[in-house]
């Protein structure tokens, strides 16, 4: 950044100023909604949201700003999620098993189910287990040198694997069922007489994105924020003038890791369960969408992009428009990698400027005619 | 090179802005449907995309015939149903999510919905919670009887325990269990292992696939190791298609081999191919081919509506009574409102002269008592019924009157 002139740095300084207004702006809609919205779902639904707007935030940290494209985020996100789950799963049976170990033939808790009978234990565990195992795994592939399309096979085979095992060890994990019919950690939150449970619930979500947003933007916004932007400009030059690459790639990693998993979470007080499918490839790429479509490298951008497309599929309920969404959606993303690398944040800040320009350029012909 | 490519974005950015609109007046359809004032409005909550879509099409358009068919005949207390049908995407979050928004924000009387397990499971604490009630139209493994939900599928007790009481009758002694590797198959054979056993016969293998496995090679090595006098199939899906293939690839039969399949319907006979099932067994409670003057209609209705080539099959049947029994339970309540509705279907009284034959539905366990089928497919790709319960068979989600099963340790949890 240093070699960018002066202007140049001013429009960088310029559209990092209108990120952080459009956050705030986001930030305060989403407090204001459930106060404007009538019902519950749609309140539920902007809590999901929040989530997968959490998820974005993570991804973008390690593919808009480092370049690595993670394909398996899924994985992250599904261990915070299932983690949340055995411990409020636990709450409901009263630390007993559950209905799909006694249908497995166990009669036992198994031992790995009995730390998340705490919640201390639980919300560190959620934070430790994908630290270490994304640390692990970060340690070994950044060490072989491991990158670009090579690093996006390993992490989608990594899902598939931990998915796989998800899905056959079926007495432990509930297999394709998941950990399903448990409340939030705060009580039940669906339907009115539980609002003060959803909108706690609610709230307690938003602090944890605008903090998220608040940790993302402090990274990015200073001196380490501009190593992860060299790295994924020039990987071998960063080498080269000295820094560690290797050590910053598997720090990001792991927060993003990290970050997905507390999304998972708190995905699953909102959702009532957790299932195999938030882990598979698919729903995985899903999330590398949003941030594509939302604009990368921009933070922000993940958060929009997780909200408009996943408002798109709440609205798009029944006809044709169910159908062609998948291809809308494919069509968005394929034009959007071809010719809006900056996403819809992108289209606005490359237009908007010089619209308003244009604009007052021709004004000020007209007015010295006038003159 | 530079103007186009200015107008190709221009033209992205204009479909962007149509999309979004179309989103807007996506929004505004809803509200329409459901403010209508004279038409009772309900939901249907089906995989209208992903892997799910085809085999859910069947139970939708099911139950749009007997919303059809009930308009056409006056409605429900003198109002016309009117439906809003959302996509649960084969994706059990998304159920729960479209659940929610079709009881909290359409404001729907009832649901009409899924067909997995793991998305009923996803829906079932939002329905309880909203206490909603839930039509759910697919047999499956039992072990689940909640207030909020109405089964009119088989329990296990009225597909597989008589699937295996009719082979071991029939002397049947070795058995092999092959199963997709999910939560039906893994407890339908807890179950057949422990009758197996209590009948003193012997299971001579279980094997798992995974749920897309193309390749059984391994499994029919097996298999012809094992040397079973019958094979259970609870492979679901696409996984039939490649194992029935590779068997009749070994010039394997139903002569060599038999197989009771759990999952085969007339639906899926059609998507493996009639030859390469001719001769094997079935188990369900009702087939295109059953003998009753409401399945004639039934049928014929069915075909008119969505195409000669079309079959009827038991889910399509059981996504048909539900909305038939909804109404029931409704006049008998003589209103909408879900806990009348709820309390109406306690009486167990609600019953439905269905295409099957008489279901009642039962008030304790909500499911209903219905006929066994035991039925052999044939080379038409229609399946015949070959033993009959012949009386309505009472449903036991939990198999309590089991002897063995109580044994065997398959009850609920406390």
């Amino acid at each position: 950044m240093d070699m960018l002139t002066k202007p140049a740095l001013n429009v960088v300084k310029k559209s990092r100023k209108g990120y952080h207004i459009t956050f705030a702006v986001i930030a305060l809609l989403l407090a204001l909604s459930p106060f404007l919205i009538d019902g519950t779902s749609l309140v539920q639904f902007l809590g999901k949201c929040m989530c997968y707007a959490i998820v974005g935030i993570a991804l973008d940290l390690i593919w808009g700003y480092t370049g690595m494209l993670s394909l398996g985020h899924g994985l992250w996100f599904c261990l915070g999620g299932y983690a949340m789950a055995m411990f409020l799963k636990l709450e409901g049976t009263g630390g007993k098993i559950t209905d799909f170990m006694q249908t497995g033939g166990l009669d036992a808790l198994p031992w790995f189910w009995t730390p998340f009978g705490s919640f201390p234990v639980t919300l560190a565990l959620i934070i430790v287990i994908p630290a270490v195992f994304a640390g692990l795994v970060g340690f070994f592939v950044f060490r072989s040198r491991i990158k670009g399309v090579y690093f996006s096979i390993i992490t989608q085979a990594l899902t598939w694997a931990v998915y796989s095992l998800f899905m056959a060890n079926s007495k432990y994990t509930g297999g394709n069922n998941g950990i399903t019919d448990i409340a939030s950690v705060f009580g039940k939150t669906k339907g009115e007489a539980n609002r003060p449970n959803l909108l706690l619930l609610f709230f307690v979500t938003l602090a944890v994105l605008v903090l998220v947003y608040l940790l993302a933007t402090y990274l990015t916004g200073r001196k380490f924020g501009k190593l992860l932007i060299a790295i994924r400009d020039g990987e071998n030059r960063t080498y080269f003038s000295g820094y560690s690459v290797n050590s910053y790639k598997n720090f990001i990693y792991a927060v993003s890791a990290v970050l997905a998993a507390i999304a998972g979470a708190l995905f699953v007080n909102f959702n009532g369960s957790i299932t195999p499918t938030q882990m598979t490839i698919g729903y995985s790429i899903t999330m590398v969408i949003w941030v594509a479509v939302g604009g990368r490298g921009t933070i922000i951008g993940a958060v929009i992009g997780a909200f408009f497309i996943n408002l798109c599929e709440y609205n798009f309920s029944s006809g044709i428009l169910v159908e062609a969404w998948q291809y809308i959606i494919g069509a968005i993303f394929c034009l959007t990698i071809l010719l809006f690398k900056g996403g819809i944040v992108g289209i606005v800040r490359d237009n908007i400027p010089s619209l308003i320009r244009k604009i007052k350029e021709r004004k000020k012909p007209a007015e010295k005619e006038a003159a | 090179m530079i103007v186009k490519k200015g107008l190709i974005k221009k033209i992205a950015v204009a479909a962007a802005a149509c999309c979004l609109a179309m989103t807007i007046t996506s929004c505004g359809q809803t509200a329409q449907t459901s403010t209508a004032q004279e038409s009772v409005t309900v939901g249907l909550l089906h995989s209208l995309t992903g892997s799910m879509a085809i085999s859910e099409k069947a139970v939708s358009d099911a139950e749009k015939l007997a919303i059809a068919e009930i308009n056409a005949a006056g409605g429900v207390l003198g109002k016309q149903i009117s439906f809003i049908e959302e996509d649960g995407a084969s994706d059990p979050s998304t159920f729960a999510t479209k659940a929610e928004k079709l009881i909290d924000q359409d404001k729907v009387a009832t649901v009409f919905g899924c067909w997995t397990s793991s998305s009923r499971k996803a829906v079932k604490p939002v329905f309880e919670d909203y206490n909603a009630l839930l039509w759910y139209p697919v047999q499956y493994e039992g072990m689940e009887a909640s207030k909020n939900i109405v089964y009119a599928g088989a329990a296990p007790n009225q597909q597989i325990v008589p699937a295996v009481e009719y082979l071991i009758e029939k002397g049947y002694k070795k058995f092999f269990l092959m199963g997709s590797d999910y939560v039906f198959p893994r407890t339908a054979n807890m179950i057949i292992e422990a009758q197996v056993k209590a009948a003193g016969l012997e299971v001579v293998g279980v094997e798992y696939a995974d749920m897309d496995q193309t390749d059984f090679a391994a499994i029919i090595a097996k298999i012809e190791a094992a040397k079973p006098d019958v094979i259970l199939n609870t492979l679901n899906g696409s996984g039939n298609v490649s194992f029935f293939k590779q068997m009749s690839e070994k010039n394997y039969t139903s002569a060599d081999y038999m197989t009771m399949s759990f999952s085969i319907a007339e639906e899926e006979v059609t998507a493996i191919g009639a030859s390469l099932l001719t001769g094997h067994l079935v188990s369900w409670n009702y087939y295109q081919t059953t003998d009753t003057a409401k399945n004639k209609d039934f049928v014929a209705a069915y075909k008119s509506k969505f195409g000669e080539s079309r079959v009827t099959s038991d889910p399509a049947e059981a996504a048909y009574i539900n909305v038939y029994l909804w109404k029931a339970a409704v006049e008998k309540a003589n209103s909408f409102d879900v806990a009348k509705v709820i309390e109406a279907v306690e009486t167990g009284t609600i019953s439905f002269d269905a295409p099957e034959g008489l279901v009642t539905l039962n008030g304790e366990n909500h499911h209903l008592a219905k006929r066994v089928r035991i039925g052999e497919v044939s080379t038409d790709g229609l399946i015949y019924e070959i033993s009959s319960s012949g009386t309505p068979v009472d449903p036991d989600p939990y198999l309590t009157t089991y002897d063995w099963a109580v044994a065997a340790g398959i009850q609920p949890l406390e």
